[in-house]
């Protein structure tokens, strides 16, 4: 085992599993999944480390994707989304955030007055896939609105999050 | 030119529910293979990830108690694969003898990254990466190992400190910091009761960030602080701080 590896992935685990964890609790509302969850993630960024091409983005974003697509994953597998019936009625998202750091605050606030700065459809459609995991035929259903125009949403309000956040 | 639909629908139009991991399994799957056939598209798709990224912002949290022992210790037990096979790309690996690992990590902590430079190939130049990797090591497998986030004044730089009383030592690198003209550097201070002490150089960041820095000699009721500096260093800070923070004891 090459130590400098684990010292790197370290620092890959201070920087990131606030983040992942956070991820998995707010998709998968459940505390216990979610730290399986987080911790099957975390496993697989420290496998596949030499498999992220920074040519491609960010290692944050790489991270991050692979967070939201297990725990979606997760959530849409058949016993989690029996559970999760009952819980869709309940669609307030609380941005319950525990940032330690000013940074991270800082971090945090722009991402909410960038999501702020979205129509109310971009960023309930936004914020329904990424923070609960629905599809977006979900989404539809659940705002009562064409599956077409929650697509739309989701990509305009993506771009113009994008644009405000200054990432590219 | 491939043509492609999505249940009738024009694939363009996914790239947000694509980036949001809003598709079914064979939407998504569907997707993907458009992408493959569609760098503009792929292109979209990316910038898109990188904004869906910072929403995870909002929902950072402190890990359970434990996750790190447990995750760390499942990472010793398991196996690394090897980078997907594709050509060695001759003179992008940015970081020249840095492992792959220490690659990934100054991405993650610098959070715009530039450099991969993971290859089996460095394994000579190793050895002179492996006392400041071991040194690093320390710190962050340290039972006290404690991380946080400063942000420098007037400017949107930040740095992440890693620090363990019981290693005596701390690990910090930066990003975004205000670049300096040739003849300064930037100067990392430890400041205690006696005064500051000069705690090494940081060294010049490529595209805005810095590989990581171990400073030794961490005392208990410790500042640490950074300031801009000639090059060869100060003994004594000579310009206003443009970070400091009070580290826990």
């Amino acid at each position: 085992m090459a130590r400098g590896d684990e010292a790197a992935y370290g620092l890959v685990y201070a920087q990131l599993a606030g983040h992942v964890i956070g991820i998995a609790r707010s998709v998968l509302r459940d505390p216990a999944q979610a730290e399986e969850v987080a911790q099957e993630v975390l496993l697989e960024v420290w496998r596949d480390a030499a498999r992220y091409d920074p040519h491609r983005g960010t290692a944050k974003a790489w991270v991050m994707t692979l967070a939201h697509r297990r725990a979606v994953d997760r959530v849409r597998s058949e016993q989690a989304a029996a559970d999760r019936e009952q819980r869709a009625a309940k669609l307030e998202v609380s941005y319950d955030v525990v940032a330690e750091t000013v940074a991270a605050r800082l971090d945090a606030e722009q991402v909410r007055r960038c999501l702020g700065s979205l129509t109310d459809l971009q960023q309930e459609s936004i914020t329904l896939a990424y923070y609960r995991g629905f599809t977006y035929r979900q989404v539809a259903a659940l705002l009562k609105v064409p599956v077409g125009t929650v697509k739309t949403r989701m990509r305009d309000g993506l771009i113009r999050l994008r644009d405000c956040l200054g990432v590219d | 030119m491939r043509r492609f639909r999505v249940r009738g629908t024009d694939p363009h139009t996914l790239a947000g529910a694509y980036a949001l991991d809003a598709l079914g399994a064979s939407d998504r799957a569907r997707f993907e293979r458009h992408l493959s056939g569609c760098p503009a598209c792929a292109q979209e798709a990316r910038g898109l990830q990188e904004a869906t990224a910072r929403l995870s912002d909002t929902l950072a949290t402190q890990p359970p108690e434990g996750m790190r022992e447990r995750v760390m210790a499942a990472a010793a037990r398991t196996r690394q694969n090897p980078p997907a096979a594709r050509p060695a790309r001759a003179g992008s690996a940015g970081w020249p003898g840095r492992r792959w690992g220490i690659a990934l990590a100054c991405g993650v902590l610098a959070v715009a990254v530039v450099v991969g430079g993971l290859a089996f190939h460095m394994q000579q130049q190793l050895n002179q990466d492996q006392s400041r990797s071991r040194a690093i090591a320390a710190v962050l497998n340290a039972p006290d190992a404690a991380m946080m986030t400063v942000a420098a004044s007037r400017t949107r730089g930040s740095g992440t400190i890693v620090m363990s009383h019981q290693a005596h030592a701390l690990v910090f690198t930066a990003a975004r910091l205000p670049s300096l003209p040739s003849s300064e550097r930037y100067e990392l201070w430890l400041m205690g009761s006696s005064g500051p002490r000069a705690a090494g150089m940081l060294p010049a960041p490529r595209a805005g960030m810095t590989a990581p820095v171990i400073v030794s000699g961490l005392r208990s009721g410790d500042e640490f602080a950074v300031s801009a500096e000639p090059a060869s260093g100060s003994r004594h800070p000579s310009s206003p701080m443009i970070m400091k923070v009070t580290l826990p004891s």
